[in-house]
């Protein structure tokens, strides 16, 4: 069968089914008794045992079982859990995050897991309480302590046939390793068995064996007249069998076993006690869709049931959104259309269409929308470890993870968000003994917050560690040559502060392999500035550091002030327009060669856009009065002249193709509602 | 016995040309342009075709050529070559032809005016009819455009 189809399928579950893992794992850290969240990880981890081995990635799969073995302990009251235990289980997530990242790549998804699982087993072994039927295996040793389940009918025919004075045998066989047909050899045991005597019930299923749905023991109740010892000894002479146990059963311990079947049947299958790597003749049809089930049910028991969710590819929604621009177009074609004709019904209807439409750009534009939380979720374990490796105490603190963001700006933001809560955990936040003499608790709190503001996403990273020490970034700045002793002096604290973005500097005095290894806060800035963002720091020594990012919320579209110079429209972002207003020529001067003028009490430079861009039918220098459009780029501020001012829109932003080569003063393009291009200016290639 | 292959034939001045017609995207009736300041004289600017903006350069100017008024025949070609999407204005551009490979002979060293390394040679239709094939990889080279500019400067 071809797997292909089914891989991306594989990859995308994977990685939410390791993100459920990873979130619930925390949970549990943070209340260990809580058994229902080791239900959900270990339904999940389960559900990515299946799926894995149905794709035959073998070691994820044994990686998982393992991990399953342990939980199914704790869950089962028999282990509680402990540091060492949560440590071994994060570092089997982080190995299968490794092996599904290779899969991804396009690898096997191999990995060399034997330490951990070796780990796993220790853990396993060291905290298990004899099961009836359990014999110590080395090759197996989930298999061997499996009870296996019978119904009401097997168990009578069983009771019955000790009656009649039959043995009635519960074998064990394990296949040895190496086996390369395990459903071969699986079927002359039977056939073997079948010869002395009748085979009661296997586990797994019969039909699983035939399909090799086993991993390389099985075990089975069998009537005969033969002797334990006799049937291990026939078993033994099939070749690659690595193992057999058998034991003869008698009428008391088989009503024990009936008693555990009883038991089991009246429970719902989901809270079934008994272990279910072995699918037991439980409802469930094949293991593919078993894990299926198991998964819509897992969060619903945790009591925050996921919203239904599709996956859709990025690029149709690009498709959509092209399509959907067109529609606009059109819809103010015939609005103008309608106002000419002036037809009662035909306005009517084009003003439902209008409406209509609005709506549908509504949600075409929330459909590119994912929630910051697909970022921040992954903070949570990053500053656990963290915080470990560098033998600190802290809370981290997410609010507004709801907060949404365009997918383009979600999927960029990740790394420098990481970068900022590293250097907030190891420069910001200080060491306990720091804390406790500074009078602070021991334990101490990064924030990570989102929210909405204007046509901006805010994300903050505050902690409340030292602060930035002015004399250290003015002293490390000043021995990098970044800045002169006389420019440092005249710095303001604030001012001071933002050297920390400055390219090559790190204040760091040990280079950690947390932060501080030079390519530091330039690269986040610099990354944050590409997707058309700021970030700012405010401090304050003693009370800590606040990083506040500043993203516009997508990327695709944005308001924008329309303007004409002669025959031609442009569109300047309105984000970065401080104001709008008229000057008559004569306030506009000429200092040293260059034209200033002033603007609420100081002098900014004016660039006439006409000029600038050769516009053929506009000549500004015969007018009285010029509008201007006073734009900021930072702190610094500059005027453009134009004609006329159109109105505020909402534009989307179209590239103007691969074959024209960059130009200075322009970022893009828009089509207008008459359906003509409108070239994006870009303020900043105005203000040096 | 080569491939015949399907060519569109369109117009610069008297001279008739041909694109392969797999490379050729649609033609269009000309549209209203809106300028690009600050590049090359040949770029026209950018149309806006169905949702997507491409930018559309003047055939006559690329190659040198006097640039000619905009008619009722005028059209845009647009092409997609290397992931670029272009679009050609071009005197007129009304048919489609069966070519066959073996007919394109090698170019000399300049026809029409246009030096031989933009073209992908000739050939010759019936009696009287020559087609002059465009090589568009090399009439959309970027890097040359950046030669030409230097020469201008």
């Amino acid at each position: 069968m071809d797997m292909n189809q089914y891989l991306s399928m594989f990859i995308d579950e994977s990685n939410d089914h390791l993100q459920s893992l990873n979130e619930n794992m925390m949970g549990l850290e943070a209340s260990p008794d809580d058994l229902s969240i080791v239900q959900v990880i270990f339904r999940s981890a389960h559900t990515l045992k299946g799926m894995a081995a149905t794709m035959g990635f073998e070691d994820l799969a044994s990686l998982t079982h393992q991990m399953e073995n342990v939980l199914d302990l704790v869950r089962n009251g028999k282990l509680v859990m402990q540091e060492f235990i949560f440590d071994t289980l994060f570092k089997s997530l982080d190995a299968l995050e490794a092996m599904v990242q290779d899969i991804t790549a396009g690898g096997e998804g191999k990995a060399d897991v034997t330490s951990i699982v070796a780990s796993l087993q220790a853990i396993v072994r060291g905290e298990v309480p004899s099961a009836e039927g359990d014999t110590p295996s080395a090759a197996a040793p989930i298999e061997a302590e499996t009870p296996a389940l019978l119904d009401q009918f097997q168990f009578s025919v069983l009771e019955q046939s000790i009656q009649e004075g039959n043995q009635v045998l519960f074998i064990e066989v394990s296949l040895r390793k190496d086996c390369q047909l395990r459903a071969v050899r699986a079927y002359m045991v039977f056939e073997l068995l079948e010869r002395y005597g009748e085979v009661v019930k296997t586990f797994p299923p019969v039909q699983d064996i035939e399909q090799e749905k086993f991993d390389y023991s099985f075990s089975l109740y069998y009537i005969t007249q033969k002797t334990a010892e006799e049937m291990q000894a026939l078993i033994m002479g099939v070749s690659e069998i690595d193992k057999v146990t058998s034991l003869a059963l008698d009428v008391e311990s088989l009503s024990q076993l009936g008693q555990a079947a009883v038991a089991a049947t009246a429970e719902a299958p989901a809270s079934e006690p008994k272990r279910q790597d072995i699918p037991p003749p439980a409802p469930q049809a094949t293991p593919a869709t078993a894990p299926k089930e198991e998964a819509k049910k897992a969060p619903a028991k945790s009591g925050n049931a996921p919203s239904r969710t599709i996956r859709v590819d990025i690029d149709r929604l690009d498709v959509l959104m092209n399509l959907l621009s067109e529609l606009l177009i059109d819809r103010v074609r015939l609005e103008q259309l309608a106002s000419d004709i002036q037809s009662t019904e035909l306005t009517e209807t084009v003003e439902h269409m209008s409406r209509v439409s609005g709506d549908l750009q509504d949600i075409v534009m929330k459909l590119r929308m994912v929630p910051v939380d697909t970022v921040f979720n992954r903070f949570p374990r990053m500053i656990r470890d963290l915080a470990k490796s560098l033998d600190k105490k802290v809370d981290l603190i997410i609010t507004g993870a709801e907060t949404e963001l365009d997918r383009t700006v979600v999927d960029e933001i990740g790394d420098p968000l990481v970068h900022l809560l590293r250097n907030a955990l190891d420069h910001g936040v200080e060491s306990v003994s720091d804390r406790i003499a500074a009078g602070k608790s021991e334990t101490g709190t990064i924030h990570l917050r989102a929210f909405h503001s204007g046509n901006h996403v805010f994300i903050e990273i505050q902690d409340d560690g030292a602060g930035i020490s002015r004399e250290k970034v003015l002293k490390s700045a000043i021995k990098k040559g970044i800045v002169t002793a006389e420019q440092a002096a005249a710095m303001t604290d604030n001012e001071a502060h933002q050297l920390l973005f400055a390219a090559g500097f790190s204040t760091a005095e040990v280079i950690s392999d947390i932060s501080g290894r030079g390519v530091g806060l330039d690269v986040v800035k610099a990354k944050i500035s590409s997707l058309g963002g700021n970030v700012t720091i405010y401090s304050t020594p003693g009370k800590g550091t606040n990083f506040s990012v500043q993203l516009p919320l997508t990327l695709s579209i944005i308001a924008a002030m329309l303007i004409r110079l002669g025959s031609e429209k442009y569109a300047i972002p309105l984000s970065s327009i401080v104001e709008t207003g008229i000057v008559s020529r004569s306030q506009i001067r000429s200092v040293h060669g260059s034209k200033m003028v002033e603007f609420r009490g100081s002098h900014i430079p004016v660039v006439s856009l006409g000029a600038i861009f050769d516009v053929a039918d506009y000549d500004e220098s015969e007018e009285e009065e010029t509008e201007i459009v006073v734009i900021r780029k930072g702190d610094k501020l500059a005027a453009l002249t134009v004609q006329d001012f159109i109105g505020q829109n909402e534009i989307v932003i179209k590239n103007l193709g691969k074959y024209l080569p960059e130009i200075q003063g322009i970022s893009g393009g828009t089509i207008l509602g008459d359906g003509q291009v409108a070239l994006i200016i870009d303020p900043n290639a105005f203000i040096k | 016995m080569a491939e015949d292959i399907k060519v569109i034939v369109f117009k610069l001045g008297t001279e008739e040309y041909g694109i392969e017609v797999d490379k050729v995207q649609t033609i269009e009736r000309l549209m209203p342009i809106t300028r690009v300041p600050k590049t090359y004289a040949f770029i026209k600017g950018v149309i806006n075709l169905r949702g997507v903006v491409i930018p559309v350069i003047d055939l006559r100017g690329r190659f040198g050529l006097e640039e000619a008024e905009h008619t009722d025949q005028t059209r845009v070609i647009i092409v997609v070559v290397n992931e670029m999407e272009v679009g050609f204005i071009v005197d007129s551009a009304n048919d489609v032809i069966d070519l066959n490979r073996e007919s394109i002979d090698t170019p000399p060293e300049v026809v029409g005016g246009i030096k031989a390394k933009y073209l992908d040679g000739v050939a010759k239709i019936g009696e009287d009819r020559l087609l002059i094939m465009l090589n568009l990889s090399e009439v959309l080279n970027k890097n040359e455009i950046v030669q030409l500019e230097s020469l201008e400067g």
